[in-house]
């Protein structure tokens, strides 16, 4: 197990390596200058010129990358422009929000954590168990029920979803406050309160894929011939479902978990969007459009770190939960 | 006597003069109104300058006043402050020179700030300008402001790390835009940028190598707010300023949530505009303009007190104008940004083609392509009728929705072909199709080329561009045709780019009378300046006047004091109150 460890982090920090510097490639690569961006208007050409010899962008590639890394490690100075001395791990300044890109992150990603884990909960209970108690329900009214909240479900699209729990919801019925991050050490009711809808949404939409994913997988395991064995052998259903059904129905399941929640946790767009929470994506898609790169750049980081650190936990998770694999 | 006169005048007169028409709070109604003639006043009296301010009708202390907005304020660190939602809430925080007292109806009067006068000329030759500075000014740690604070507040706006802000009096004083080299403010922090001077603790002195007569105005934006040298903290400023104003920032969490609360060492005796009636303001960042309005549309909780400060979107539109409920909660207003259709003159050099697009042009149509009168109100002068001394005219009548018959007899029979420049989004497609359909009744051949959105300014901006004709939007700094018509038209100032002179104008007599005009003080020239729009329009036609646009706000039941600013045409918050 430790040496499969190693070795994966080794690789991860590889992959994480060669997406650094890709985006650091991107950094010059798009049309957007940084300059223009950090000085939209009153800079004439010579003014921007300047800027862009104190802020480093005249030095040789290689250089910026190395002090870029160096940043994240050691931190570094960045010049009176770019508000002083950048502490590790300095993923840069954002001269759009006026401060280094860690305060932008330490401060988004609680927000996307915990529009993530709460709803992945959800999803993932009530998608797996909906999926399950179906297949051993099969052809019972709960079983089409099912089938139908699964299908209804993967057929929305979140913004709309979201819109009509905020119509219906917020705007007209006035349960549920205004959709609004608050950290959950700070006040817990008001963080569940104000993140509930994008829980619901989310939970929604995934867990109605995860519904039909979890009975196709469990009605094909309880075909297997293990299955039919551990009956013939007289085991109890609830062993036979649970301990030899389940464990293998759900491998397949945990991977695509694994890459959701990676996937979620790098940026929840349109849930940020529909609504008006600032999270991880929502912050990456504003700093695309007003071309903040530094922050485009951190937040590429992070989400390539969470796809990431999302494959090792499945790797893990698959030598735990099915016997058959080890870990080599 | 002369020495003691305000503003660029010399004479101790309080200059009245005519603004245009502009719209009204409506309040109880949905229709702009622009039958109004406000006035705009130059205050010269030092007891214009001193508060408190009128107390506002059924305002009451207490309560917070929430700012529902879709993303964060770019800047709030005074000298770097340049965007609409920075310039209406920086006066919450910051004090300038001088300022505006805006009764909310169009009536304008130019008052010192923490100066005692909107400034004295004085040489009459607006090279020289000299504020005194009031006493009692302190800032939200108790410390004294002194022409000190004010000069360095200043000096410090030449740091070149301070991106964003206007650029008018760095310029002005070191004579170059390219002020930051000429006067270098890190290695003389202790020190002031040439031309400026603080003789004692109540005077600051302005000396320009050129006249300014501008200065009034140009000292009215927040880059003159007052800042202690040992709270310079340099960029990190924009995330805590130092407040000078009836409200300090207690709490900034950037793109969610910015807190303003009361400021106790701001005294309301000192201040001629300012109120201090909420206990708080709160900058609500990240809802989109449907979820905005949305929010105060279902006025519950908090948003009882709220303004959806992104406007109202189109899809909404007719919600709010169909629900009488609302009218009493909605703002409705023409702005001073004004729109045109600029005619590039290098390309199109027949007058006659400039003067039959003007009689063509079916402004009607355009309003209602554009969603009609919540977004946009007919103009046919080049500049908006909030500027100072503004008359209306139409130098090429043709009623609401054009006269084909009159383009085609001034036409002759021609039928130009021209090329017209829109931008590749929703906003840009309309234009494009609704101005080439009307056009070619006339007789135009109109060719419509996208461009980028994101690059269409830019590109247009640029002397060879492509285009014959281009829609151009143009909001000045302050109401004075000299932040409009000489940026707009003397050719001079024409390079390679970077052209705000977009109709390529480059006339001797033009340029000759902006150096004539510039040279009166603010009040002479507010009453020269429409004569010059009406002779530009008559004799070169550089482009098609087509609107102002429209401000459409609506606000919660229980949040009052709200008006839309006749200087930027947003919504001010000095005498904002909650209802009890």
């Amino acid at each position: 197990m430790a040496r499969f460890l190693v070795r994966r982090v080794l690789s991860a920090t590889l992959t994480l390596f060669a997406v650094s510097v890709l985006s650091f490639l991107m950094f010059f690569a798009l049309p957007k200058d940084p300059v223009t961006g950090m000085c939209p208007k009153n800079c004439n050409a010579e003014r921007l010129e300047r800027v862009r010899q104190e802020l480093g962008l005249r030095d040789p590639l290689v250089d910026q990358y190395v002090g870029y890394m160096r940043g994240i490690v050691a931190g570094r100075d960045l010049g009176s422009a770019q508000g002083g001395h950048c502490a590790a791990p300095c993923l840069g300044y954002s001269y759009v929000n006026s401060e280094p890109v860690t305060s932008t992150l330490s401060r988004v990603l609680p927000v996307t954590l915990s529009i993530v884990i709460p709803a992945a909960v959800l999803w993932l209970a009530l998608g797996v168990g909906l999926g399950m108690i179906s297949a051993l329900r099969r052809g019972t009214a709960f079983d089409r029920l099912a089938i139908g909240f699964s299908l209804t479900g993967a057929s929305l699209q979140l913004y709309f979803v979201g819109a009509v729990l905020l119509i219906v919801f917020v705007y007209n019925l006035k349960v549920v406050p205004v959709q609004h991050y608050t950290s959950m050490l700070e006040n817990p009711a008001k963080w569940a309160s104000g993140l509930v809808l994008a829980w619901v949404a989310l939970a929604f939409l995934f867990s109605a894929i995860y519904a039909r994913l979890s009975r196709a997988q469990m009605l094909e395991t309880l075909s297997e011939d293990f299955i039919r064995t551990a009956r013939a052998k007289g085991l109890a259903k609830s062993q036979v479902y649970g301990r030899h059904a389940l464990r293998a129905a759900i491998t397949p399941i945990v991977t695509i978990a694994g890459l959701d929640i990676g996937g979620a946790l790098g940026g929840t767009v349109i849930t940020e969007t529909t609504f008006g929470i600032q999270g991880l994506g929502r912050t990456a898609v504003e700093a695309v459009r007003g071309g903040d790169l530094p922050t485009v750049m951190a937040t590429v980081l992070i989400s390539a770190a969470f796809i990431v650190v999302a494959n090792i936990v499945v790797d893990v998770l698959y030598a735990l939960i099915d016997p058959r694999v080890r870990l080599q | 006597m002369r020495s003691r006169v305000a503003a660029a005048a010399g004479a101790a007169l309080a200059v009245v003069v005519l603004l245009g028409a502009c719209g009204k709070n409506t309040g109880q109604g949905n229709k702009v109104d622009n039958g109004r003639t406000p006035t705009g006043v130059i205050a010269t009296d030092p007891k214009d300058s001193m508060g408190p301010a009128a107390p506002v009708p059924g305002a009451a202390n207490g309560g917070t006043v929430t700012i529902i907005r879709q993303a964060k304020i770019s800047h709030l660190d005074p000298q770097r402050v340049y965007s609409f939602a920075g310039l209406m809430t920086a006066p919450l925080y910051s004090r300038s020179l001088t300022t505006w007292r805006d009764d909310g109806k169009g009536h304008l009067t130019l008052v010192g700030d923490t100066a005692e006068t909107p400034g004295k000329n004085v040489n009459n030759d607006c090279k020289t300008w000299e504020f005194k500075i009031k006493s009692g000014l302190k800032f939200e740690d108790g410390r004294a402001i002194t022409s000190k604070e004010i000069a360095y507040g200043i000096a410090r706006s030449f740091n070149p790390d301070l991106t964003s802000g206007p650029t008018y009096i760095q310029e002005w004083l070191a004579d170059t835009p390219q002020y930051d080299t000429k006067w270098d403010f890190k290695a003389n922090k202790t020190s002031l940028p040439p031309g400026l001077t603080t003789p004692d603790d109540k005077t600051l002195r302005f000396e320009f190598a050129k006249a300014h007569c501008d200065l009034p105005f140009a000292v009215s934006l927040p880059s003159t707010a007052p800042l202690p040298a040992d709270k310079d903290t340099g960029v990190n400023l924009d995330l805590q300023p130092f407040s000078s104003g009836p409200y300090k920032i207690t709490k900034n969490t950037v793109g969610v949530e910015l807190v303003l609360e009361r400021n106790t060492n701001w005294d309301p005796a000192t201040d001629p505009v300012r109120h201090q009636y909420p206990d708080k303001f709160v900058w609500s960042f990240g809802a989109d303009p449907e979820a905005g309005a949305n929010r105060v549309i279902s006025d519950s909780g908090a948003d009882q007190t709220a303004l959806a400060w992104n406007g109202i979107p189109s899809s909404l539109v007719s919600k709010v104008a169909g629900d009488q409920s609302l009218k009493g909660r909605t703002l409705l207003e023409p702005t001073p940004s004004a729109n045109r259709l600029t005619i590039n003159t290098q390309r199109v050099t027949d007058l006659t083609v400039r003067q039959a697009l003007n009689y063509a042009i079916d402004r009607d149509g355009l309003i209602k392509s554009l969603g009609g009168e919540t977004v946009a109100s007919p103009l046919t002068t080049l500049m908006p009728p909030s500027t100072l001394g503004w008359k209306q005219f139409d130098a090429y009548p043709a009623g609401k929705s054009g006269d084909i018959e009159k383009a085609k007899s001034v036409l002759a029979g021609k039928t130009p072909e021209l090329v017209l420049g829109v931008s590749d989004d929703k906003d840009g497609t309309e234009v494009g199709t609704q101005l080439k359909n009307n056009l070619e009744k006339a007789g135009f051949k109109i060719t419509v080329k996208t461009i980028p959105a994101d690059a269409k300014l830019d590109e247009t901006k640029k002397k060879n561009n492509p285009w014959d004709l281009y829609a151009d939007s143009w909001a000045a700094d302050w109401p004075s045709g000299a932040s409009i018509l000489p940026p707009l038209f003397d050719g001079r100032a024409i390079k390679a780019e970077g052209n705000s002179d977009t109709s390529f104008l480059n006339n001797d007599s033009i340029n000759a009378e902006f150096d004539r005009v510039l040279a009166m003080d603010p009040a002479a020239q507010a009453t020269e300046w429409p004569k010059l729009d009406e002779r530009i329009m008559k004799e070169l036609a550089p482009a098609v006047p087509l609107y102002v646009d429209v401000a459409y706000y609506l606000h919660g039941s229980k949040l009052g004091g709200l008006y839309v600013g006749s200087i930027f045409g947003y919504p001010a918050f000095t005498n904002a109150f909650v209802k009890p």
